[in-house]
């Protein structure tokens, strides 16, 4: 374990979910970190969310998931020492907006991000974690292109029958409709759908369904992708927050949607990735795994 | 498979006496720990100032109450069995505990194994509340950060971890399972309303914390002692002579 006087304290980065993020340096080796300061609050004592993160991503060691390096704890402060990224995707996407008018990426860079995010998730969901908190804000990327998954604060281990879920998980805008009708027994697909709401993103520089409350997030979704019925989702009626008096809405055309916000042409292979991701029933949604062996990443594929 | 299926039986299953009792078992067996005081030889009571102090009560009552008090899920705390069993393995063999130790590393197994596998667990002030005033805030604090520093942050469990802890609960179970299973193949005959749930119920016992229902319901926060002592603790894990002798339990380290 290391000391904090090995490192120099530098400029805020940010503020995370329950944090403070500091650039620093190992002063031993010369390299740049990301101080991530919890304070303890007496009362909780270690806050759960920073034992998950620590327990979780000492054990992640992937190049598209930023690495904990070290953990120093005392009475009154838990520093996480992490791998430092220049940026977050939030920051970059914001950097783009010209005027008022948000652009998206080059398709090429897309499709590069997006490739990176699953390869993350997928190694993620191999070791039987979930993310629970995928947008851009949490993926971090440097000078070199490189994308990785970083916060792992709400993440939770699953596949051993201990446990409770929560339904109040993943930020709206990215939260799946299942787990916004209260589903507790979601899986995967959690982060998958949080990856397809990050990829429509990306494309046109605007959040997909930006919406303001639960209600409001699953009509802006419904009213795009179609409102799911007992046929199309069996079981959908008995998630715990269903409601029978959902207006009906026909699917849209999301690719002709997307390709209205977006001057590059849109492939049609990207269009089926993204009606790969977005599916409602969650039990129709892509796994990380098919998603990266999907005819749009052929190049990246040898 | 069986295996699996008589895991999430015991788990669905209310917290019995028997539960109880293998908990405190593997508790004890974690480190030898020094008899409490009132068995030892003679000695004067506490100076004034730590009169307030409650008497520590045996492990079984510390852990059936900080049951009833809490509701906490039967998986969560016989998950901590795991933890108990990986701090036996890290422990040194020559390693000796306070009286209250055992209850120290008993709470503190069981908060994290609450922080780690729930979306939502009780605070430290709260577990203080729990234990009746045992302990306070500041050791609650202190013993789970030594614990998590024992552990290295290792709390992922694998399913296996938790076959092999819980072994002697699971065994009664998966013997029920088989032979169930052995009679409706004899009869060729699929009940559908005998649930494997049912037919174990009886050997997992009462369902029974019954034995403490005369327990008062939750006291208020006990006056916290004075801070002075805890603050000036060390914060390394301390085997010397010097905290062994350590006359008052509730602010010593966790082993």
């Amino acid at each position: 374990m290391a000391a904090s006087s090995q490192f120099k304290q530098l400029e805020k980065l940010g503020n995370g979910t329950y944090a403070t993020v500091y650039k620093g340096l190992n002063k031993t080796t010369g390299v740049y970190v990301a101080l991530k300061e919890v304070k303890l609050d007496s009362e909780e004592g270690t806050p759960s969310t920073a034992v998950r993160e620590i327990s979780l991503m000492k054990e992640l060691k992937h190049e598209n998931i930023v690495r904990l390096y070290d953990v120093i704890h005392t009475e009154n402060k838990l520093t996480l020492v992490f791998e430092f990224m220049d940026n977050d995707l939030k920051k970059y996407m914001d950097s783009r907006i010209v005027g008022n008018t948000p652009y998206g990426f080059e398709m090429s860079l897309v499709k590069y991000f997006e490739w990176q995010l699953l390869q993350g998730v997928a190694f993620c969901h191999e070791n039987r974690i979930l993310h629970r908190d995928l947008k851009p804000q949490n993926l971090l990327i440097n000078n070199k292109g490189q994308l990785k998954l970083g916060d792992f604060g709400l993440a939770r281990a699953f596949g051993i029958p201990v446990n409770t879920f929560s339904s109040e998980v993943v930020t709206l805008w990215y939260r799946a409709p299942d787990v916004l009708m209260g589903s507790r027994t979601y899986s995967t697909s959690i982060d998958i759908w949080s990856c397809g709401c990050i990829l429509a993103e990306m494309i046109t520089g605007r959040p997909l369904f930006p919406g303001t409350n639960d209600e409001e997030q699953l009509k802006l979704i419904f009213e795009t992708m179609g409102t799911p019925t007992e046929r199309t989702w069996p079981g959908i009626s008995n998630l715990p927050k269903y409601n029978p008096q959902l207006p009906q809405h026909l699917p849209k055309d999301l690719g002709a949607l997307l390709q209205s916000q977006t001057r590059e042409k849109m492939d049609l292979t990207l269009i089926d990735l993204l009606y790969g991701l977005l599916q409602s029933n969650p039990d129709r949604r892509l796994s990380a795994k098919q998603a990266l062996n999907h005819p749009w990443f052929a190049e990246y594929y040898q | 498979m069986c295996d699996a299926k008589a895991l999430r039986i015991l788990f669905k299953s209310p917290v019995t006496d028997d539960m109880i009792r293998f908990l405190t078992n593997t508790t004890l067996a974690v480190i030898p720990c020094a008899k409490d005081q009132r068995n030892a030889y003679p000695s004067p009571p506490n100076s004034p100032q730590h009169a307030h102090k409650k008497p520590l009560p045996s492990l079984m009552t510390f852990i059936t109450r900080l049951v009833r008090y809490t509701n906490v899920y039967t998986s969560t705390l016989l998950t901590a069995t795991c933890y108990l069993h990986k701090l036996q393995e890290i422990l040194p063999r020559d390693a000796h505990g306070l009286p209250s130790t055992s209850h120290r590393i008993f709470l503190a197994c069981l908060i994290l194994s609450a922080k780690f596998h729930n979306d939502s667990s009780p605070q430290n002030k709260h577990w203080a509340d729990y234990t009746d005033g045992i302990f306070c805030l500041e050791d609650v604090n202190l013993m789970e950060r030594q614990l998590l520093e024992l552990l290295d942050w290792n709390l992922r469990l694998e399913e296996h971890q938790l076959h092999d802890s819980l072994k002697s609960l699971l065994e009664p179970i998966k013997y029920d399972l088989q032979r169930s299973r052995k009679i409706m193949a004899r009869n060729n005959y699929h009940q559908r309303n005998m649930s494997a749930c049912s037919s174990t119920s009886t050997l997992l016992g009462t369902p029974s914390l019954q034995s403490l229902k005369s327990l008062p319901s939750l006291p208020r926060l006990p006056s916290l002692p004075s801070l002075a002592a805890s603050q000036t603790l060390p914060n390394k894990l301390s085997m010397d002579t010097q905290m062994y002798l350590h006359r008052d339990y509730s602010t010593a380290t966790l082993v």
